[in-house]
């Protein structure tokens, strides 16, 4: 059971961090692969959470799309490493046959999912009283959510924009 | 208009400065230094005490294992602040991940990142550790001159500029209803109003640590350590003989090249979780099994309104009005009471901290610069069903444990109630408690009733946490404190705990001003004591001297 219990012991990237930035040095060379490999899965996952955000046209969807991956990765790689592991073993979970049956009772890969099929399954971990869905939806929820509103680039449709301070953030 | 960024001047002019990151790149193999005091954590309690004894001729060093960053390093995006200034990367959350908390973590600790509200501690608050905790020498009387004190120092005074449309709401809901509320006092001089205190203030108005008690202790040649964690407080008998300090890298990981810091006293300013961790990993005396116990968060809910004209949170100045009406209405140990207050709103806080994903999630984003949000702090540790959390060492590091209780629950319910009554009468057009399985309501009367029946759980109610409090108690009766009301050990003769950890309960109020009053009572009190004894001149094993980054 130590993947329920690694589960059940965290996997809750508080949104709060959502870093497109890279400020500190990547850690771990395998990190860096396994960082490659989720991008597939975050990039079918990504339309589901941020459905009605992303652009509608094609070009600048695609743009937002990966710019928000990069976020991600960023956003990975200043987390606590505890916290970061949570999120690889999820993310490895949903790429394998097994932890897919786990947590959405299919072995059907995500990337075969329809994007109606995808919002169902975030919507019953969201909905279940067990911990373990709870906490990997929240998890995937936040990590993405965050990672795409700390962008500058998705910031137009908020109306929002920080402050321009003469000779202060011109500088910056 | 250029603004001096007077933490790179103070450097360039030979502040003494020892980076982390810098040391561990370096061939330097110092092993050593000492000081007659050495002061764990740069935030409220850390710089306080700091100024005050350096400017009682006492040699001081600093130790903060977060980086220094200074204005000219805020640049207003909370992706830039939040892993370089908060806790783990303001990922920080309960064992459950039930509450999330945002503490800071670079130099100035939570006061470079705060909001800058500035409340002196109630007066139901110091009753009631006096009587329950035999807290001594702490009445509102005796610490009205160090409130005073501190309130000059930091430039603390009620904040005379309208407040922002966030603020305004909270106001006229307040009037509308005849309900308590106040002007917040802020710690700014000058402040330019742009509403992003907590990333860190780009023009040095907020009177934190960073630019206030921490310069003046290095003026006075106190040494300060950025990116060093204290690993380890070596100790025997009745005394302390050193900490141990490891380097981090850019990173933050800590490495093994460490320093032993000696002094004649030690101080623990870590903030509360930190200083209980740090006494726990050095196995302390601790024979009532007290320390990491009754930790208390100000455990906050959130009720987001929609008002038809624009609202724009994420500008002014992020909290100017409050409202006591509900803290205490129930007695100080009576059901849990709660302090309303609005948060800033910025894109990552609020994405994160509200509900779903997918078309409802980019609705409520659409609505950002009409979206209002109340907070309701709930003031936890006072009521018999609220014993607070549990910090303990685990493989890794450490894990706070919070049971959400039931008493816990029902304030939270009469919160949100409050919360939505109080925005509709501030003339919101619909009212979206947060908590997972509501929706918007469009009326008081719906939603009373819809408040009434909701469900409120862990993970499903977003619970959230500014305010880290207690874990290191204070008081005359050694079964129930750690420190006595100096704040200095009971069983370690130079040994004190200055931060926000020796609270026996939360407050009620935000803690920043607490934690520089109650500090400034004990550290003028520990330096009278120390400046009697022989004095320490710094030095170093090795011919190294912390050097500028």
């Amino acid at each position: 059971m130590e993947r329920r219990t690694f589960l059940f012991g965290a996997l809750g990237t508080t949104a709060a961090l959502a870093l497109g930035v890279s400020l500190y040095r990547p850690e771990l060379a395998v990190e860096e692969a396994n960082d490659e490999e989720h991008r597939l899965l975050l990039k079918v996952l990504l339309p589901v959470l941020l459905d009605g955000a992303l652009p509608e046209m094609a070009s600048p969807r695609d743009l937002s799309i990966n710019r928000t991956l990069n976020a991600i990765s960023a956003t990975l790689k200043v987390l606590p490493q505890g916290q970061r592991e949570e999120l690889f073993t999820l993310l490895d979970l949903l790429e394998n046959r097994l932890g897919l049956l786990l947590l959405t009772g299919s072995m059907t890969p995500l990337l075969l999912r329809s994007h109606a099929e995808l919002e169902f399954m975030l919507n019953d971990w969201r909905e279940r009283s067990i911990e373990l869905f709870q906490l990997a939806y929240l998890g995937l929820r936040e990590l993405i959510l965050a990672s795409y509103y700390s962008c500058p680039e998705h910031w137009v449709s908020l109306n929002y924009a920080k402050p321009e301070l003469p000779g202060i953030t011109d500088k910056r | 208009m250029a603004i001096v960024d007077l933490v790179r001047e103070g450097m360039a002019a030979g502040w003494r400065h020892l980076d982390g990151a810098a040391w561990l790149k370096s061939d330097d193999n110092a092993r050593e230094l000492e000081a007659d005091v050495i002061i764990v954590g740069t935030g409220a309690g850390g710089g306080v005490a700091a100024e005050i004894l350096t400017a009682a001729g006492l040699s001081v060093i600093l130790v903060e294992k977060g980086p220094l960053r200074s204005s000219s390093d805020f640049d207003l995006e909370e992706r830039t602040a939040y892993p370089n200034l908060y806790q783990q990367a303001a990922s920080m959350k309960t064992a459950d991940k039930a509450i999330g908390i945002f503490q800071g973590r670079a130099v100035g600790g939570s006061t470079t990142v705060n909001w800058t509200t500035s409340i002196r501690t109630p007066p139901n608050t110091l009753d009631y550790w006096q009587s329950a905790f035999n807290v001594k020498g702490l009445s509102e009387k005796e610490l009205e001159p160090w409130f005073e004190q501190m309130e000059k120092r930091l430039q603390i005074s009620e904040w005379s500029f309208d407040p922002n449309r966030n603020n305004a709401m909270l106001k006229k809901g307040c009037e509308q209803l005849g309900w308590d509320y106040t002007v917040i006092k802020r710690n700014v001089l000058g402040c330019w109003n742009t509403g992003y205190c907590g990333m860190g203030c780009p023009v040095n108005a907020k009177q934190s640590m960073l630019v206030t008690t921490i310069p003046a202790a290095l003026e006075r040649g106190a040494t300060l350590l950025s990116r060093f964690e204290a690993v380890k407080i070596e100790h025997q008998g009745d005394n302390i003989s050193g900490i141990r300090v490891r380097a981090r890298d850019e990173s933050l990981r800590t490495s093994e090249k460490e320093l032993l810091l000696k002094g004649r006293h030690y101080i623990l300013s870590g903030g509360a979780i930190h200083t209980p961790v740090l006494m726990l990993r050095s196995m302390l005396a601790d024979p009532h099994q007290l320390l990491g116990k009754r930790t208390f968060l100000h455990p906050t809910v959130l009720s987001g309104a929609l008002f038809d004209e624009a609202i724009n949170g994420h500008s002014g100045a992020p909290q100017s009005i409050y409202s006591d009406e509900f803290v205490w209405r129930d007695g100080a140990a009576g059901a849990l009471g709660y302090k309303l207050e609005v948060p800033p709103i910025h894109p990552v806080l609020i994405a994160s901290k509200t509900l779903g994903f997918g078309k409802s999630h980019a609705e409520l984003m659409a609505n950002f610069n009409q979206l209002q949000v109340v907070i309701a702090l709930v003031r936890d540790g006072f009521h018999p069903d609220s014993p607070g959390g549990t910090v303990s060492l685990d493989g890794k590091g450490f894990t706070l444990d919070y049971p959400l209780t039931a008493s816990f629950w029902l304030a939270a319910r009469r919160a949100f109630a409050s919360m939505a009554e109080l925005q509709f009468a501030a003339g919101a057009r619909k009212v979206l408690p947060i908590s997972d399985g509501m929706g918007y309501l469009n009326s008081w009367d719906e939603a009373k009733a819809a408040i009434d029946n909701m469900a409120l759980a862990p993970l499903k109610t977003v619970v959230a946490s500014a305010h880290v409090m207690g874990g290191c108690p204070m008081g005359e009766d050694k079964t129930k404190a750690m420190v006595d009301s100096f704040g200095n050990s009971h069983y370690f003769e130079n040994l004190s705990v200055m931060d926000g950890s020796i609270f026996p309960t939360s407050l009620g109020a935000n803690p920043q001003l607490s934690i520089y009053g109650i500090t400034a009572r004990n550290a003028t009190a520990l330096a009278a004591r120390l400046a009697s004894l022989p004095k320490t001149e710094p030095k170093s094993e090795s011919a190294t001297e912390p050097k500028t980054e």
